[in-house]
């Protein structure tokens, strides 16, 4: 029971986070690396705001959504200016980088030890400290996300992001400011990760940088291409197939190091398989 | 024949691709209220004379002005909302939207075009995007397709496709269009129905200066013509006079008329 | 002088970094394709002449070997993925994330088989080291000194003189007329994967005998040189040796007064200066 539990609450902190990776990579067409970064951010905020009892949990979320928006918008702003591949290269260098300060930072972050014992989510005195007040929590946050993503992707926004990823030139002449578009999704999707990172730091009351590096952005890439990208449906699918792969793995009796490279290799030939053979995901639209 | 300020005026432009000069200290002006096209053999520089005027290129060298506004600089958005607004010769729909789907995308100032617009007034958006509809099938009767509302682009023949075009292109607003090869490919019904569609719209005010290869179609919609060699204007004038200037006729057909 | 010991340094891993940043502009320039496996490409030669150096091959051969492995990882990538890619109309987002595919499958196999911990050669030759001047040089760091900057006017030569590299240089400045004409940009480009392939293999092994293998440093060596080639110029080899070069040397120096952990954040300084003032970089080639 405490497995499937478990599973239900990270899969629906990664629908959130997927959620934010469909609309930066899916819907805006950004090619991003850093969303374990972003994810990180939102993490290490709540964690160390909770365990400095700087703010309640609420407001601590609050405060993480936001700093992502602003992390997601600082970064995209100056790349998305120039070529499109330029920005491959600022994402892997925020990547890198936040896995460097999060290592490096002691003070905040812990260092490369982590942030342990962090305090249990308290809301108006609720406090959330066993699993199943967990599920519920994050369960609710999950629908309101893709509450929030289905009526974004309805909106004229939605549209016009749509609109751009298939032809940005014919959007432009049509009079719609392209740039600004694209990087109101990207401070979009930081929020979104900014939360689910909070939500991860009190589930889990430990994190630390291995948990936020450039393996887990390709975990987090696969999720959007096996999902598949632009959908609700997709947003949801992937993440809960993808974090039952483990379990699948479990079976075959591997030394746990070659079980995690086993895994990581595992996704890096599903993004190739899917992209050769299945680009619109499971159930999405294609890439 | 005086005007305040020229409506649209180019002067000087040069461009140069890789050693190829695209544009060539290429100059004229053209007055409201009319259609005029803009003629010459293959490569003689007219999509670029659009791409240079609507920003989606940056010239070496030269000016533009419209109504005295420069649009120098000026990136395509801007410039639709200046006024003047463009279509693709290769089309440029968005193929994976209905024909409603991609006027409505070129009609300026939509409710809930930000995501915390969208987001936190969800109601509010919704009713802007209902007169959005609205407005789209206006435009969609005016040229003739709103029978196609629903349709997905890739279901429309190329005729009605082409019509398309001109609609999104008038969702924008725009007072001054820039047409494509608007008729390049059709013939017969379709043909006949785009060159009706450019006589209302000119009737209704709007400017068009329209790149055209057929001179049947020039000699039926054209008050004036522009004719384009190797990035130079080398002639402006009636339709008459510049169809029966043989020098001209050699440089674009090689020959015969 | 702890200076001029720095400034060696980083004139080593500059050449070895400008090998790197060449190949992978070649590549680029010519197949348009954002090639991040390169990384994986690069960690692989590592492996093989790491694998073939514990079989008791001298390292020579080995180096070879790993050149001749890498062309045809190179080759092999190109033309069963991203042309098949390209015939099926992937779009420019797919064929990345299909590359960081590729880099993913080899890091995590070498990390898999060879264990994810740095592993360093059993050469005789690797701990002899020269002394000058108050500068200490490892054999393995002059010789990769040597042979990597041999390589740059090597490449320059070969894509200014020679048929093939003209051949490629043209299709590199316009697929689609190629396509149109007899040079058949396919074929280009599995010959320019193959050869930007092998030609990383170089400061791949060299790199290796210094360090050691490890499988996943790879990605943070091909950015830097990728922000070599960005800044030195799309399309000019000499922009991207030697801004590779200065990045190694500003990044070295750096260390006289921040900590190595922070290097990745001077080299992405460097990148987003040049994208704010100059992002069309140093050397275009037009």
């Amino acid at each position: 029971m405490d497995f499937f539990l478990s599973y239900f609450i990270l899969a629906s902190i990664f629908v959130i986070v997927g959620l934010s990776t469909n609309l930066l990579v899916g819907v805006a067409g950004i090619f991003s690396v850093s969303q374990a970064a972003v994810f990180g951010v939102g993490a290490y905020t709540v964690g160390y705001l909770l365990s400095n009892d700087v703010m309640g949990f609420l407001p601590a979320l609050v405060l993480a959504g936001a700093l992502c928006l602003l992390l997601n918008v600082l970064v995209t702003l100056p790349s998305l200016r120039v070529s499109g591949d330029y920005f491959v290269v600022t994402s892997f260098g925020i990547q890198l980088l936040a896995t460097a300060a999060f290592t490096n930072w002691d003070g905040i972050t812990g260092g490369a030890s982590g942030l342990a014992g962090i305090p249990p989510a308290d809301l108006f005195g609720w406090s959330v400290d066993n699993s199943y007040k967990t599920l519920a929590l994050t369960g609710v946050i999950m629908c309101i996300a893709c509450l929030g993503f289905a009526l974004i992707m309805r909106s004229p926004f939605g549209r016009l992001l749509l609109a751009i990823r298939e032809d940005e030139l014919a959007v432009a002449a049509a009079g719609r400011n392209v740039l600004r578009a694209k990087v109101e999704a990207a401070g979009l999707a930081g929020v979104f990760a900014g939360v689910a990172g909070g939500l991860y730091a009190v589930y889990l009351s430990f994190i630390d940088p291995s948990t936020f590096d450039l393996n887990a952005s390709v975990l987090l890439l696969t999720m959007v291409v096996l999902g598949g990208a632009r959908t609700l449906a997709g947003s949801i699918v992937g993440p809960f197939v993808v974090l039952a792969l483990p379990q699948a793995l479990a079976m075959i009796d591997l030394p746990t190091t070659v079980a995690a490279s086993a895994r990581q290799g595992i996704y890096g030939a599903l993004l190739i398989a899917f992209m050769l053979f299945r680009p619109q995901g499971l159930m999405g639209r294609r890439l | 024949m005086t005007e305040a300020a020229p409506y649209l005026q180019v002067s000087g432009m040069s461009k140069t691709f890789g050693g190829l000069k695209a544009l060539n200290d290429c100059s004229f002006a053209i007055d409201s209220g009319k259609i005029i096209c803009l003629v010459g053999p293959n490569g003689a520089g007219k999509t670029t004379v659009f791409n240079a005027v609507t920003g989606f290129l940056r010239l070496d060298e030269g000016t533009m002005t419209f109504r005295g506004r420069s649009l120098n600089g000026s990136r395509p958005p801007q410039v639709v909302k200046v006024g003047i607004a463009r279509t693709f010769q290769n089309l440029r729909l968005f193929e994976d939207l209905t024909a409603l789907e991609n006027v409505a995308s070129a009609v300026p100032r939509q409710f809930g075009g930000e995501p915390f617009v969208a987001l936190f007034r969800p109601l509010h958006t919704a009713r802007g995007q209902a007169r959005t509809r609205e407005r789209a099938r206006e435009i969609l009767t005016d040229v003739g397709l709103a029978a196609h509302a629903n349709t997905y682009v890739r279901q429309l023949s190329y005729g009605e496709q082409k019509l398309l075009c001109i609609a999104r292109v008038l969702a924008t607003g725009a007072e001054l269009l820039l047409l494509d090869e608007p008729t390049s490919g059709l013939s017969g019904d379709a043909l006949e129905k785009v060159i009706a569609l450019l006589h209302r719209l000119r009737s209704e005010g709007r400017s068009q200066l329209v790149v055209e290869h057929n001179t049947r179609v020039v000699q039926q919609i054209a008050d004036e013509v522009l004719f384009l060699h190797q990035g130079h204007l080398l002639a402006q004038g009636s339709v008459a006079s510049i169809m029966a200037d043989p020098h001209l006729a050699e440089i674009y057909f090689g020959g015969a008329l | 002088m702890l200076l001029l010991q720095l400034l060696i340094n980083g004139l080593v891993t500059g050449c070895a970094l400008g090998v790197i940043a060449i190949s992978f502009s070649l590549a680029y320039s010519t197949t348009r394709i954002f090639h991040v496996a390169h990384a994986g490409v690069y960690t692989l030669a590592g492996y093989v002449a790491f694998a073939l150096a514990g079989l008791g091959v001298p390292d020579m051969v080995a180096l070879l070997a790993a050149m001749a492995v890498c062309a045809l990882v190179g080759a092999l990538i190109q033309s069963e993925l991203y042309a098949r890619l390209a015939r099926r109309r992937a779009t420019h987002l797919g064929v990345l994330i299909a590359s960081l595919g590729v880099l993913a499958v080899i890091q995590n196999l070498l990390s898999g088989v060879f264990t994810p911990n740095i592993r360093p050669f059993a050469s005789a030759w690797r701990g002899r080291t020269l002394s000058f001047g108050g500068v200490t040089l490892t054999q393995v760091q002059l010789v990769t000194l040597v042979v990597c900057a041999a390589v740059y006017p090597a490449a320059l030569l070969f894509t200014r003189r020679t048929v093939l590299g003209k051949q490629i240089r043209a299709v590199a400045s316009n697929p689609f007329l190629a396509e149109i004409t007899r040079l058949e940009p396919q074929k280009t480009y599995i010959i320019v994967m193959a050869i930007a392939s092998a030609m990383v293999a170089i400061p791949g092994v060299l790199v290796a005998l210094d360090f050691g293998v490890q499988p996943y440093d790879g990605t943070t060596v091909l950015l830097t040189a990728t922000i070599a080639v960005i800044a030195g110029g799309v399309g000019s080899l000499t922009g991207a040796f030697l801004m590779a070069v200065l990045i190694s040397v500003l990044q070295n120096l750096s260390l006289l007064v921040i900590s190595g952990e922070w290097s990745v954040g001077v080299t992405f300084l460097i990148f987003l200066i040049f994208m704010l003032f100059r992002p069309r970089g140093l050397f275009t080639r037009r």
